[in-house]
């Protein structure tokens, strides 16, 4: 990364609410409060089977003034846009200080509108298709991108990232090198999927969804909360004015693959050891400048032991870590995004947000689980974003004045 | 007009399920449909992957090989839109879905598979939606000019199924490119204003790169919309004398 880059405004939505205020609220409010926002499949459809899953609360939109926009059909479209009109008054600003076209938009998904289309190929009478009539415009990773850029009032360079649950991270990337070679001077980076009949009928064709809230990092930990949501974040040049209304600076990233096995991760978590150590050293940090690890925590016996080797190798002390999945459920392409949100909001807070049903924790595993809301001097975050394909990412970022060694 | 690069194209290779070569596509001269050969997945990799992962490994393994693992970006127009239709198939006639076929459902199956197959641990992306041809050129370039290694672009899609009513073409097509420092042709990619000369399939794309990457000729490709009004233009140099 050359120059820098702050985080001038991000929002969230996800089964703890449609707003940041709301979302915040319960995260940091710690077990044994509100903060279990999960709910039986079933309330989202008949599934023949027993698990949670982290649904949208019903009132998520589209707001208003949004119902003319083409998409806002869609159950993608209208969980970006909860996040997307919290971001907008900020976009506008930025709109303000390097005009429209210099302003891109990088969209991140795994899903896109795959939902909609099983609602045309897969009907059922308690989910009817909610376009004016099936497209195919409204199936793709970037189905909403025109339409929510336009909204937006950007007019720069727009792609579109799918790499599984890693997606938000590899969008963010993006965002940073559009910058970096001044393509861009802002950037909206956002990640939003739906809960849909694949994805719940394939994690569970796969042994991964845990039949009850998910548990990571626990002794008794056995799969997946599958949930949904949307993230973004605005990130722009460093500049002393985008530092003075900065929430935070992306300090580095990292990026690797496993190399070893397209669904499973490598026993020793290989890729993210090597994506945790790019991430800090291009921070300028070393392993001992981290406050603490948003670990991705899928709640897998697999993947948490895999991640906390990896943690163990990389930090080789005792770190706080926390897994926001316990939280929000598995949003998939937004998983990344969605911590990263969070830990922008521990930076503000100082305090780390629980991992909730982490308790017992499994000994074995060697990591420091924080199992309730903690207070501490919270200056450098790592938030891991790891996926299928062996694709794994890991972003450090820091308070907006913080400066690496 | 914005400009990036240069950075050198290094290799090309190209496959079509209905074209010979590059030249025969742009010419409209057909074969009798072909499969690629995939030859770099071996034994239990190969089952159940899709015609675009075929593709994409098709065209990746066509690429001389390089002394240090590239860094890999993957790009697709529609992902594994098959497999997306054989799930959705089903798990509405049989409420479950094969667990094999979910596995490889994402649309960075051809890179997770493409890592495991070379043992590289390099970072690797896909980019994808209608401008994937565009912006996966822009975050190749963009990523060789950073990393100061090689890259590998990757761009294929396979044929839409009829029930998604989509305006695709009925056919496999790939393309692979080694993008770094090295003895290639210098590549360079510009965003102009659109017009409407710039309007070409994924298939007629690809195959103007790979056949003007194979003349001694300088180029100028329209690889798609990458910004409101903006088309993203690849220009190819006069190739070097030996």
């Amino acid at each position: 990364m050359s120059g820098g880059h702050v985080i001038t405004d991000a929002a969230v939505a996800n089964c703890l609410g449609t707003d940041n205020r709301t979302v915040f609220e319960r995260a940091f409010a710690g077990p044994g409060t509100d903060a279990d926002a999960f709910a039986a499949a079933q309330a989202f459809y008949a599934f023949p089977f027993s698990t949670a899953l982290g649904i949208m609360p019903a009132d998520m939109g589209p707001g208003a003034g949004e119902d003319r926009l083409a998409c806002t059909a869609t159950r993608v479209a209208r969980i970006a846009l909860a996040s997307v009109r919290q971001l907008l008054p900020a976009v506008r600003a930025a709109t303000g200080r390097w005009g429209a076209q210099r302003i891109a938009y990088v969209f991140a998904s795994s899903t896109g509108g795959l939902e909609e289309t099983e609602r045309t190929l897969a009907p059922d009478p308690r989910m009817p298709v909610t376009s004016a009539g099936y497209q195919y415009a409204d199936h793709g990773i970037d189905a909403t991108s025109a339409a929510i850029a336009q909204h937006l009032g950007v007019q720069g360079v727009q792609m579109a990232i799918s790499t599984a649950c890693s997606s938000s991270f590899k969008g963010l990337a993006s965002a940073i090198r559009l910058i970096d070679h001044g393509l861009a001077d802002a950037v909206v980076v956002g990640s939003a999927d739906s809960l849909c009949r694949t994805t719940v009928f394939g994690f569970h064709s796969l042994g991964l969804l845990a039949p009850t809230a998910t548990q990571p990092f626990s002794r008794d930990r056995c799969g997946i909360t599958l949930g949904e949501g949307s993230a973004y974040v605005l990130v722009e040049r460093d500049t002393s004015e985008t530092r003075r209304i900065a929430h935070a600076r992306v300090s580095g990233l990292g990026a690797a693959s496993d190399a070893f096995h397209h669904t499973s991760p490598h026993p020793e978590g290989l890729g993210g050891q090597l994506c945790m150590r790019q991430a800090i050293e291009r921070a300028g940090l070393g392993p001992n400048d981290i406050d603490f690890v948003s670990a991705h925590g899928t709640g897998t016996l697999l993947n948490d032991a895999s991640e906390a080797a990896a943690v163990a190798r990389v930090f080789e002390r005792s770190i706080p870590v926390t897994a926001t999945k316990s939280l929000t459920g598995h949003t998939l392409g937004s998983a990344g995004l969605t911590a990263l949100v969070l830990a922008i909001e521990s930076l503000r807070r100082q305090a780390i947000p629980a991992s909730l049903r982490a308790t017992p924790v499994d000994d074995r595993l060697g990591v420091t689980v924080i199992d309730k809301l903690t207070s501490a001097r919270i200056e450098h975050v790592l938030i891991n974003a790891f996926g299928f394909g062996g694709s794994n990412a890991s972003v450090v970022i820091s308070q907006a004045n913080a400066v690496g060694r | 007009m914005t400009t990036v690069g240069p950075i050198q194209l290094l290799a090309t290779s190209f496959f079509s399920t209905h074209h010979a070569s590059a030249a025969d596509a742009l010419a409209g001269t057909e074969r009798a449909p072909a499969l690629p050969a995939y030859k770099l997945l071996a034994g239990r990799a190969r089952r159940f992957t899709s015609l675009v992962t075929q593709l994409h490994i098709e065209v990746c393994g066509g690429l001389p090989p390089d002394a240090e693992p590239p860094i890999n970006v993957f790009a697709t127009c529609h992902g594994e839109i098959q497999t997306a239709e054989a799930l959705i198939a089903d798990f509405h006639a049989n409420a479950l879905v094969s667990s094999a076929r979910f596995a490889l459902s994402v649309h960075n199956t051809p890179s997770g598979l493409y890592s495991v197959a070379t043992a590289s641990t390099a970072p690797s992306t896909t980019i994808t939606g209608a401008n994937a041809i565009a912006a996966g050129w822009l975050e190749a370039v963009l990523t060789a000019l950073d990393a100061g290694r090689t890259v590998m672009l990757s761009i294929a899609d396979e044929p839409v199924p009829a029930a998604f009513k989509a305006a695709a073409e009925p056919v496999g097509v790939a393309a692979a490119f080694l993008l770094g420092r090295g003895r290639g042709r210098a590549a360079q990619l510009a965003i102009r204003p659109r017009t409407e000369q710039d309007d070409a399939s994924p298939l007629q794309v690809l195959a103007r790169i790979a056949d003007g990457a194979s003349r001694e000729a300088a180029a100028t490709v329209a690889l798609g919309q990458i910004q409101p009004g903006a088309t993203l233009e690849l220009q190819l140099s006069q190739d070097a004398p030996a």
